[in-house]
């Protein structure tokens, strides 16, 4: 039983174009992990350097977000790390009709979603040159509140997939749903 | 003079400001964790520096093989800091390095440039 069940969840990974999955708990450590891990694999495929690094910055930028803001958290507080905590989250990497993606799922507070979703739907409409004067614009302005980074990460997803993206969300439990995004390069 | 040497790691870029010659180098990765952290105590000193200068000839490489959307956001302040200095009488000079096949690290040097009004900016390829 068990080594059919991996082998289903494995064959359904690769009918997605999944070459590498993650879910867990994401950390900085992991990230660089992964982001070496990802480069390695695609080094060897592809010799188009810039496939490479736009797909490291998706991965980035992504996992990113969810150790910032990813509403599933765990708090440690061993001595070390006291009060640093873990943020949950499904991480895929891949390859669907000859385009590579990267695609993160983790969940948000349901009060937050129509801002995400009305922010996310404004990216996709902004062309390259739109994009650009946001990026700089955002940077140069004050943090949002609540950001814990530039307040650029979904900018930037948006001006490194180059083959676009696609987000959804839908109901996790009383206060919280699952957000999904997918980039393509 | 003091000088500020930071080694690099996998997510961090070496940092070495050289505050006796006016030379300061940003190279490598930058994703860092916490963005503020890694940068607020080179930045801050080297601000303070030179807003002291008059008349300074001032080299900042920046040599970057990747940096992310928190890192953007510090390069850009670090731009407009470079250009006040400059207009306040000092000979800046910015080299934003890239690999010669990296465009995207070309054209992002290209837009943070673009914006310098004063200081001089020079873009390098590395081949």
């Amino acid at each position: 039983m068990l080594a059919e069940d991996m082998r289903d969840f494995r064959q359904r990974l690769a009918r997605e174009g999944v070459v590498f999955c993650y879910s867990g708990y994401l950390t900085e450590n992991i990230l660089t992990s992964i982001g070496a891990a990802v480069k390695t694999k695609l080094s060897v495929e592809t010799s188009d350097k810039r496939t490479v690094r736009g797909l490291f910055s998706l991965l980035v930028e992504q996992v990113q977000n969810v150790i910032r803001y990813s509403a599933e958290t765990e708090i440690i507080s061993d001595q070390e790390d006291e009060g640093q905590d873990l943020r949950y989250g499904t991480l895929t990497v891949g390859k669907r009709d000859g385009q590579y993606f990267v695609a993160c799922s983790n969940l948000v507070q349901r009060a937050d979603v129509s801002r995400l979703r009305d922010n996310l739907e404004r990216l996709r409409g902004l062309d390259a040159d739109a994009l650009k004067a946001l990026y700089k614009e955002t940077l140069r302005g004050d943090a949002p509140a609540g950001s814990k980074g530039a307040g650029a990460g979904f900018i930037e997803v948006a001006r490194r997939a180059a083959s676009g993206f696609d987000f959804d969300f839908c109901e996790a439990d009383d206060t919280r749903a699952y957000f999904a995004i997918r980039a393509y390069i | 003079m003091a000088t500020i040497k930071i080694a690099a790691t996998d997510r961090s870029p070496e940092v070495d400001f050289d505050f006796g010659a006016n030379r300061f180098l940003i190279r490598g990765e930058s994703y860092p964790e916490d963005v503020t952290e890694f940068y607020a105590g080179p930045i801050g000193q080297l601000e303070a520096h030179l807003t002291e200068l008059s008349g300074a000839e001032i080299m900042f490489d920046f040599d970057l093989v990747y940096f992310n959307s928190s890192s953007a956001k510090v390069l850009i302040g670090l731009f407009e800091k470079l250009d006040e200095v400059a207009a306040a009488g000092n000979r800046v000079t910015v080299n934003w390095f890239h690999e010669d096949d990296d465009d995207n690290m070309k054209e992002l040097g290209e837009e943070f440039g673009e914006d310098l009004e004063t200081a001089v900016f020079r873009l390098v390829s590395k081949g």
